[in-house]
């Protein structure tokens, strides 16, 4: 696996799997994040969070959370255990802080094209598969809220390539434009419509430009955070699309 | 302007906070303040007003809630407008109060 840092972005890259994300953040330092974790050379995590609040308590509990997803993975690569384990050890951290953390975990197994979801208070990912637009089911209660990991358990869904899915923060579907209004869930639902057969770090940057006409260059309140998986292929193939 | 305007009513044994605007990192202080400084029993918070909410405000919500039920005393949420409601709802908001089983404490209106 690749993984190239640009400006607040990462960029992934496999022979099956290709990844873009980025974090624009609002005002002070906040605690959005992500990742991209190999566990093997078939499988691929992403994980998207934000740990709750400001300034440097939330920066440095967000390093924490990323350092025990990291260790968690490596434990048991089990996406259900592993969020369940860091609810467990980043949960009591969270809680030493009145805070707690939301997380989207996705693991993208190369072989069987296979990703399985696990979402802890995190808003769902969006899933473009044959053109086709869906909205990931999973759901669960943040990382930190109750003691143990509540959710409605492993989703599975299987990608083909040229497939892709978007994680995102809430600062993206709460930005707001003139008017007040939401940028939205059905607007970028829209826009990713829109994309199939471009690129990850191509998709990305159209979402981030459909975001910036919304909301004609008024300060957001909240850090914007966005990540797009494409898959282009499966281990042992070379090329992709 | 301020982002957020707090309205305190009394009823017997209940105190009601009506809260219009922002909440968030910069403005979570003032209600946190004024729902520490209320005694009765039952502390109501009217979010109709509301316009805004981030992990900050969900945050400081669950730890007042949690104090209170601590302390034998209940925080009620009301008027939950929809908008807000989405927003808690992604996060499990709703699923930490049931676990203090404070469900009928929290009502739409």
């Amino acid at each position: 696996m690749r993984e190239a840092i640009t400006g607040n972005g990462k960029v992934l890259k496999t022979c099956w799997l290709e990844g873009s994300g980025c974090n624009l953040p609002a005002g002070q330092v906040g605690g959005d994040f992500f990742e991209f974790i190999s566990s093997d050379d078939r499988t691929v995590f992403a994980a998207i969070g934000d740990v709750m609040g400001k300034g440097f308590t939330a920066a440095r509990l967000m390093e924490t959370i990323r350092q025990m997803l990291q260790e968690c993975i490596r434990i048991n690569p089990d996406p259900l255990d592993v969020v369940r384990r860091l609810n467990k050890v980043g949960g009591y951290e969270l809680r030493k802080f009145g805070a707690f953390a939301t997380l989207c975990l996705l693991c993208f197994d190369g072989r069987t094209g296979h990703v399985t979801c696990v979402n802890a208070g995190h808003h769902p990912p969006i899933v473009l598969s044959n053109g086709m637009v869906k909205v990931a089911q999973s759901r669960g209660v943040a990382l930190g809220l109750l003691e143990d990991y509540l959710g409605s358990g492993a989703e599975e869904f299987s990608l083909a390539a040229g497939d892709a899915v978007v994680l995102y923060t809430d600062g993206l579907v709460e930005a707001s434009g003139p008017g007040k209004r939401r940028y939205g869930q059905e607007r970028l639902k829209e826009v990713i419509g829109l994309q199939y057969g471009a690129d990850a770090d191509t998709m990305k940057q159209n979402i981030l430009a459909d975001l910036e006409t919304f909301t004609c260059g008024f300060s957001q309140k909240d850090d914007v955070t966005l990540v797009v998986i494409k898959v282009t292929g499966k281990v042992g193939e070379t090329g992709g699309d | 302007m301020k982002r957020v305007e707090i309205r305190v009513h009394q009823e017997k044994g209940r105190a009601i906070l009506e809260v219009e605007g922002e909440l968030d990192f910069s403005t979570i202080e003032q209600l946190q303040q004024e729902i520490e400084r209320r005694p009765e029993e039952v502390v109501e918070i009217d979010l109709q007003g509301l316009r805004f909410i981030d992990s900050s405000g969900a945050g400081m919500l669950l730890s007042q809630a949690r104090r209170l039920y601590r302390q034998g005393r209940t925080l009620k949420i009301v008027r939950v407008p929809d908008l807000i409601r989405e927003d808690l709802e992604v996060i499990g908001f709703f699923g930490r109060w049931r676990s203090w089983k404070l469900i009928p404490t929290l009502s739409r209106r």
